[in-house]
């Protein structure tokens, strides 16, 4: 069981989790996520396309598997990190002692003043004894020792964070023109678009899509709060993030008999309106161009996002099946079926706001933060000791050590006690 | 203005090109004064190139980080500063003559693009823009160091019998430390690069990491050098096995930077 343990929390073992990571990402970017059988069939042939979907490399990052993969990754470094944390501060603690002098070293330079040697590395030296013969020591950035524990715990709590996030997290798609209120799915609140606007530039390009809302618990108006939000700017009410996501044309559809209205409702872009005083027939919105061109040999198209030449691209069916499909432009006059007449307008944009609900993103940040910090450390404060060693004729032999400066420590110690000897 | 930056990308390319070729002339004809002359062809170089993104930010009224165009002619300033650093840090001047080819290829790349100014769409309007492109720039160009490095470390043993080669390239052990410092720069900057990102992307379109096929590579990117640094840690895994990893990583690196853009097309477009 000991070796079990031992090799779970083993580097060997890390690496591969890490290789196997990387080639199940890098395959899963390959093959084109959630799509039916029919369509990995199309692409890959009906073998490969049910292979795709057994092994559910149709939905990779959410398959079980995946899921496996990064619950033995967490486990790793939770483990490793566990492991290491006793050596790891008894390392710490001797490293700031003068204990861990070495006995022997086949190069250690001689010098007449070592103190030079440790000002030139930015130390300063404490003197102390060792079996009659005087020492000097000093230790620098010891806090590097830490930098691959703390990168590995933030990349544990980013991972834990982010996958607590998906699993747990909460999210609503809330459209409407400004006016509509709507509830926000099961949360027991609703939401009013006070306003909604598409800022265009000079050259018809979007600026900035700019939605005002007014968040209520249902039944309870007078408790609302308010908000304006922006692509980039989201805000935060009642607990809930709001996001400026999309947006579209909508149009008002009316219903009329012999002059009279029946009914009459605001739809977005594909959305339809089931008639009441007939049952079975829908109509539907497909889409909205307000500088309506048909291009001969490629079809509809606007112009610009002015509402230079509205079209409405319907259609019609009775008893789920199409009865009818067509544009349809104000003065062609109201699109007639039996005794019923349909009108489209008053076309404006709507707005699609995301609303979300993480409890674990700031895991997630700290997380990432704690990477950030661990990688600092582990790169950029790098631990040194240095040991200085009277000999009998006076001389002084210099000891460093720098787990990860390598040769290029031994060199810049070189160079310091080559200048200390120099002078 | 934009003439003047045209201008000065033109300049740029010359510069970086005649630097090249006197890195090759330096090999072939073994003399040192060339390399001196290179290096300061490349650093005047990298002057003009810093002017000319200057002036296209002022020109465009924002950081010109945008587009294929700005990406790549700012990842050849990267490249290049990184080579420059490492190359007077380690006193390693034959560095030049791998990186000023790699630099040149990404900076005609640049040429190859449109450089038109354009509007920037709703999403691209924030400041993490700034952080977000601008660590990957430093992280991309210290990728293309340790990819020389990972090349040059495979090339030392094949280029032994010369004397002139062997005292300019660095012991490999001394070799190794130094692709180690790049890599840990780049992934340093790289893990910058994906938590910037992240926290931008959950400002934009609300969620902070939504396996798009440029965060997916990001991260195979991330996690192919997590594997050299822990194979650098194995005994019998330093040196070669880990040069290869370095060369592995920067093939994930231009893949997520130009593969990704050609052949998986995915959300980091507003919609």
């Amino acid at each position: 069981m000991k070796k079990v343990w031992k090799f779970l929390s083993s580097m060997p073992f890390a690496i591969g989790l890490l290789v196997a990571l990387s080639a199940v990402c890098a395959l899963s970017s390959l093959i084109t996520q959630g799509q039916t059988y029919e369509w990995y069939a199309g692409a890959y042939g009906p073998r490969l396309g049910a292979l795709i979907l057994a092994l559910g490399l149709d939905d990779a990052f959410h398959s079980w598997w995946f899921w496996v993969l990064t619950g033995v990754l967490c486990g790793n470094l939770l483990l490793c990190n566990l492991v290491r944390l006793r050596p790891l501060i008894n390392r710490t603690r001797g490293f700031y002692s003068a204990d861990g002098l070495p006995e022997t070293q086949d190069a250690a330079p001689v010098v007449h003043r070592p103190k030079e040697v440790f000002a030139a590395l930015s130390m300063t030296p404490r003197e102390t004894e060792r079996q009659g013969q005087r020492i000097l020591f000093a230790s620098k950035n010891g806090l590097g020792l830490w930098g691959p524990w703390v990168c590995h715990l933030g990349i544990l709590l980013l991972v834990v964070g982010f996958s607590l996030g998906q699993a747990l997290h909460r999210e609503y798609v809330v459209y409407g023109v400004k006016g509509q209120t709507k509830p926000i799915g099961d949360t027991g609140y609703a939401l009013t678009i006070d306003d909604f606007q598409v800022k265009l530039r000079a050259d018809d390009t979007v600026e900035q899509y700019e939605a005002a809302v007014t968040v209520f618990p249902q039944g309870e108006a007078g408790r609302g709060q308010s908000a304006r939000l922006s692509v980039n700017h989201p805000a935060s009410l009642f607990g809930m993030k709001l996001y400026q996501n999309s947006t579209g044309w909508a149009a008002a559809l009316t219903v009329s008999k012999e002059g009279q209205v029946l009914e009459e409702q605001i739809l977005c872009a594909g959305e339809g309106l089931q008639v009441q005083a007939v049952p079975g027939l829908v109509v539907y919105l497909n889409a909205f161009y307000p500088d309506f061109y048909l291009r001969p040999g490629y079809g509809p198209m606007t112009l610009s996002g002015a509402l230079n030449n509205p079209a409405y691209l319907y259609s019609i069916y009775f008893q789920d099946a199409m009865v009818g499909m067509d544009y349809w432009q104000m003065e062609e006059g109201p699109i007639k079926v039996n005794d019923y007449e349909f009108t489209f307008h008053d076309p404006e944009s709507y707005t699609l706001l995301e609303i979300k609900k993480d409890k674990f993103a700031w895991l997630t940040l700290m997380g990432g933060i704690l990477v950030l910090l661990g990688l600092g450390l582990c790169f950029y404060v790098q631990p040194v000791q240095l040991w200085a060693r009277e000999q009998a004729d006076g001389t002084w032999m210099v000891y460093g050590k720098s787990p990860k400066g390598g040769p290029l420590f031994t060199e810049r110690l070189l160079q310091a006690t080559e200048k200390a000897k120099e002078s | 203005m934009l003439q003047a930056e045209n201008t000065l990308f033109t300049l740029v390319m010359l510069l970086y090109f005649s630097a090249m070729i006197l890195y090759f002339a330096f090999v072939a004809l073994k003399k040192d004064p060339i390399v001196k002359v290179a290096m300061g062809l490349q650093g005047l170089g990298l002057v003009l190139h810093t002017a000319a993104l200057v002036l296209r930010g002022l020109a465009a009224g924002r950081l010109p980080l945008t587009n294929q165009y700005e990406f790549a002619t700012a990842f050849a300033w990267g490249l290049c500063l990184v080579s420059l650093i490492f190359m007077l840090r380690f006193t390693f001047p034959l560095l030049g003559a791998f990186s000023a080819p790699v630099t040149f290829l990404i900076i005609g790349y640049a040429a190859m693009q449109s450089k038109e100014i354009h509007n920037l769409m709703p999403a691209l309007q924030s400041n993490w823009l700034g952080f977000h492109v601008s660590t990957a720039i430093i992280a991309y160009g210290a990728f293309g160091v340790s990819f020389v490095l990972g090349i040059i470390f495979l090339l030392r043993d094949k280029m032994k019998a010369q004397g002139f080669l062997d005292e300019h390239i660095p012991s490999r052990e001394k070799l190794d430390i130094i692709a180690y410092r790049s890599v840990s720069l780049g992934l340093l900057f790289l893990s910058f690069t994906i938590i910037t990102g992240a926290i931008w992307a959950e400002r934009a379109w609300g969620s902070y990491w939504s396996w798009d096929p440029k965060e997916t590579w990001s991260l195979v990117t991330w996690l192919v050098y997590a594997v050299y640094l822990h194979l650098r840690l194995r005994k019998g895994w330093q040196g070669k096995a880990a040069a290869i990893f370095a060369v592995a990583g920067f093939v994930c690196v231009m893949f997520t930077y130009i593969g990704v853009n050609t052949f998986l097309p995915g959300v980091h477009s507003y919609k």
